[in-house]
């Protein structure tokens, strides 16, 4: 009789936790369907080459917000990237058991988790009132420090998890301490470094509070790196909560955009990391 | 072929070891910069009207009064419930993943829980607002309104743009960070202790209950406590989906009612700051904002050191 | 006699723990010498201080000098990198570069600290592959990860690193216990050739390979140098009571 009583349990156990699962499928499946439902009407040639039209008027495209992305992502990884590699390199190979070293680790830790908002703060405070008026180059060093915890996270931890041997071996051959770093250590590390960077990409991709008052919004191409900026994920948030039909439908065109490029870089991560098959099923 | 150096003082490896330093030293400037500025910049207003006065319960901008608490209360009711809400999903979700699941289903649940943790908090916010508010309105606020109305939290009108939306929202955020912890958690119990239980022949789940989760408990705790720090400081999805108003807690207390938070009222007032102390009042609002955060993150992060660090063999 | 490599009164702690004490050796040129020792006793630790390895443990000393022909390794003003180029060293566990192809293992030690043009290097490589014996099994696959072959072809691999830097010393920390018998074999077979261009100090837990390849044997025990000669003499009339007990078996 107990033993019934148990097999029961288990099944309702497995039955309970898999109705979880699913529970917060849902919301991601139907964030999925219906960006791609709702936007790939909007999404034409013109769309993604052409200005806005004028307000009120159907037509034009995001081709400036598409624009503008890419040229303050960039500008962001070219500030965030190497300053969170290197930092990455020093906390595995120089700064394992310094006070330095403790310091930055601290320092990283706490920076990833102040909330983005914080940072475009951070920025409209240095950057924007200081030459005052909004520019792209603030957004991006709001964007490139919040990318610096992880890419540099990512580095410490792919070139830790070298093996000692491979040091040793560098050593044995009286290899100086900082080619082995770098051409040796770090270039077993490429792969895990290169994952870092590129869920770095994804992640302020979808940040928009920082831009809210750094590289604000603009109707227009992308002139000078010091101005107003227009990018896809300001433009969801002025679009969406305006009302007017024609704008809505383009940003969901946007959200998909957006999406399509999120969801890319995070499957294809996992196809150059190992995957991991933790569990015992 | 090697040319013998008389001093073997290396300056290429002292410029690089220079390098890395200076990066990580530019590193913690920045953060130290980011109190300075958030600090420097509250100042006005602490100085015009004192530091307790964030915690007032009035806003107004047009008289200088920058009372900010339905605020702050709104970001940490909306975290707390989503937590709350997010704990037994997350828990779920992690034991069937580590004992239940087989190999494909884990890769492709991995797969759409990175996806969970990726999707922009714009595009939660433009589907909170445009999809799932409507249904939640008629679907779930009414019935309940027309059910429990008698109760002050439950009160109409049923706003689909309200504290409740907002906390719906948060807790599918906070799902990711949970429930990716606890796997890792759960799959480094001590496999001896494991195969202990299994051989005396208990089922996946009573050794989940007396082995699993026992020894993963602080750290789940501590992911838990993570989870919060990553909804106190969530900004879009909220502020698309709570309805900006100042009526909660004071003139309604429905979590059907509109409501703001910290990161809202900063996001939709900053640009048109009307005047400096108004400004002010907002940064000093963040620099709120920044102390609780490290506190929790800080705080989670200790936790789940410990519980990772406190000999769970491979 | 001249001798190639020299110890006099070598001294190691591991923080506040001596491990190894006034060891006095000397090591003929063009000789295989046998360090020999129960686990503890400190033959890898006096190897390891041969290229000045010991001293990077941290909290590690080291005193007492070792003279590589006529120069103390140990002075002031000899750089640490420029000994390790001269003394080489083969480890247990072969630990080729996993990101480098077979060739690149090969000269990684000429690309990466000085510069030589890239059809000395592929010249170099061929010959180190020769003179250990991996040309033939490789030469089609040089461009391979340096992981992609068998534990024995690493080990080999390993070796071939270490000569192609013209070392005057080449030191082995029990290069076989890793690798299966056969494997095992062709390594002692390698070492014995070997011995004609370069000396090979080698720290082994066999007794019996000791007795196979070397010329000469080294018997540490608890840090102290026991019993050093002729390899022939020692295995056939050890002097020492300890040296017989352990090389009978009797303990260790």
């Amino acid at each position: 009789m107990r033993l019934i009583g148990r097999r029961s349990k288990e099944r309702l156990i497995l039955a309970g936790t898999f109705f979880l699962s699913i529970i917060a499928i849902i919301p991601l499946l139907s964030i999925l369907a219906t960006v791609f439902i709702n936007g790939v009407s909007a999404i034409n040639l013109e769309f993604l080459t052409s200005l806005p039209a004028p307000f009120g008027e159907s037509g034009g495209g995001i081709g400036n917000a598409i624009l503008g992305t890419l040229i303050i992502n960039s500008m962001a990884c070219l500030f965030g990237i190497p300053l969170g590699i290197f930092t990455g390199m020093y906390l595995s190979e120089y700064g394992q058991k310094s006070r330095l070293g403790t310091a930055v680790r601290l320092v990283v830790e706490s920076l990833s988790g102040v909330p983005s908002i914080i940072f475009g703060i951070f920025a409209f405070t240095l950057i924007v009132t200081t030459v005052r008026h909004y520019t792209a180059i603030a957004a991006a060093i709001a964007l490139g420090l919040m990318m610096i915890p992880l890419v540099a996270k990512a580095t410490e931890i792919s070139m830790k998890v070298v093996s000692n041997d491979i040091r040793e071996a560098a050593i044995a051959l009286g290899i100086p301490k900082w080619i082995r770093t770098t051409q040796i250590v770090f270039s077993i590390a490429k792969s895990g470094v290169l994952t870092g960077c590129l869920l770095a990409f994804a992640r302020i991709s979808g940040e928009t509070a920082p831009l809210l008052f750094t590289s604000l919004f603009s109707f227009f191409w992308p002139s000078q790196v010091d101005q107003p900026m227009a990018s896809l994920q300001v433009l969801i948030y002025n679009y969406s909560l305006s009302g007017f039909q024609d704008w809505v439908l383009k940003a969901w065109g946007a959200s998909l955009l957006l999406v399509l490029i999120v969801v890319a870089i995070n499957v294809s991560v996992k196809f150059i990391a190992k995957p991991k098959f933790k569990g015992s099923a | 072929m090697s040319k013998k150096k008389p001093y073997f003082f290396n300056y290429k490896e002292s410029a690089f070891r220079y390098l890395l330093i200076s990066c990580s030293l530019v590193i913690v400037a920045f953060f130290l910069a980011l109190f300075y500025m958030l600090i420097s910049q509250s100042l006005p207003a602490i100085s015009s009207n004192g530091f307790g006065s964030i915690f007032g319960n009035i806003w107004d901008s047009n008289n200088g009064i920058f009372g900010g608490l339905p605020a702050i209360l709104g970001t940490l009711a909306s975290s707390l419930i989503a937590t709350v809400l997010a704990i037994p999903i997350s828990l779920g979700i992690a034991i069937f993943f580590t004992e239940y699941a087989p190999a494909r289903t884990r890769f492709i649940l991995s797969i759409f829980i990175d996806l969970l943790a990726a999707i922009p908090s714009v595009i939660y916010g433009i589907w909170g607002l445009w999809v799932i508010a409507p249904l939640i309105k008629s679907g779930i606020q009414q019935p309940i309104i027309n059910a429990f109305g008698f109760i002050p939290f439950f009160s109409g009108p049923a706003y689909g743009l309200s504290i409740f939306m907002a906390s719906m929202i948060l807790t599918i955020m906070v799902i990711p960070i949970v429930s990716s912890i606890s796997i890792d958690l759960l799959a480094s119990t001590p496999l001896s202790l494991k195969e202990g239980m299994i051989s005396l022949g208990a089922t996946k789940w009573e050794t989940m209950r007396h082995v699993g989760i026992p020894f993963a408990k602080i750290g789940i705790f501590g992911a838990v406590i993570l989870g919060l720090g990553r909804a106190l400081g969530e900004t879009m999805a909220v502020t698309m989906v709570i309805g900006n108003s100042y009526s909660w807690p004071f003139d309604s207390v429905s979590i059907f009612s509109p409501a703001t938070t910290i990161t809202s009222k900063i996001a939709s007032e900053l640009y048109e700051a009307t005047s400096a102390t108004h400004m002010a009042s907002l940064i000093e609002l963040a620099l709120v904002l920044l102390i609780i955060t490290l506190a929790i993150n800080s705080v989670a992060r200790l936790i789940i050191n410990r519980a990772t660090r406190r000999g769970y063999p491979q | 006699m001249v001798y190639k490599l020299e110890t006099l009164k070598l001294k190691a702690w591991f923080s506040e723990k001596q491990v190894l004490n006034d060891i006095s050796v000397q090591f003929p040129p063009k000789s295989v010498v046998a360090l020999i020792g129960p686990s503890g006793c400190g033959k890898s630790t006096f190897l390891r201080c041969l290229n000045r390895m010991h001293e990077l443990v941290p909290g590690a000393k080291v005193s007492g000098q070792v003279f590589l022909d006529d120069d103390d390794i140990y002075s002031p003003k000899m750089d640490p990198m420029d000994v390790r180029r001269k003394i080489g060293m083969v480890f247990q566990k072969p630990n080729p570069f996993p990101n480098m192809s077979i060739a690149d293992n090969v000269v990684a030690g000429l690309k990466l600290a000085e510069s030589h043009s890239k059809n000395d290097l592929a010249e170099i490589a061929e010959s180190s592959l020769k003179s250990v014996g991996l040309w033939k099994e490789v030469k089609d696959d040089l461009k391979k990860s340096g992981a992609s072959i068998s534990g024995g072809q690493q080990q080999r691999l390993c070796i071939a690193r270490a000569l192609a830097m013209k070392p005057e010393v080449i030191l082995m920390d029990e290069p076989t216990s890793a690798l299966d018998p056969a494997s095992t074999a062709n390594l002692e077979g390698l070492i014995k050739q070997l011995k004609n261009e370069i000396t090979v100090v080698i720290v082994t837990h066999n007794v019996g390979q000791a007795a196979r390849i070397s010329d000469l044997t080294a018997f540490f025990y608890l840090g102290v140098l026991i019993e050093f000669g002729d390899t022939k003499k020692l295995f056939e009339l050890p002097k020492n009571p300890l040296t017989e007990k352990y090389i009978t078996g009797r303990f260790g």
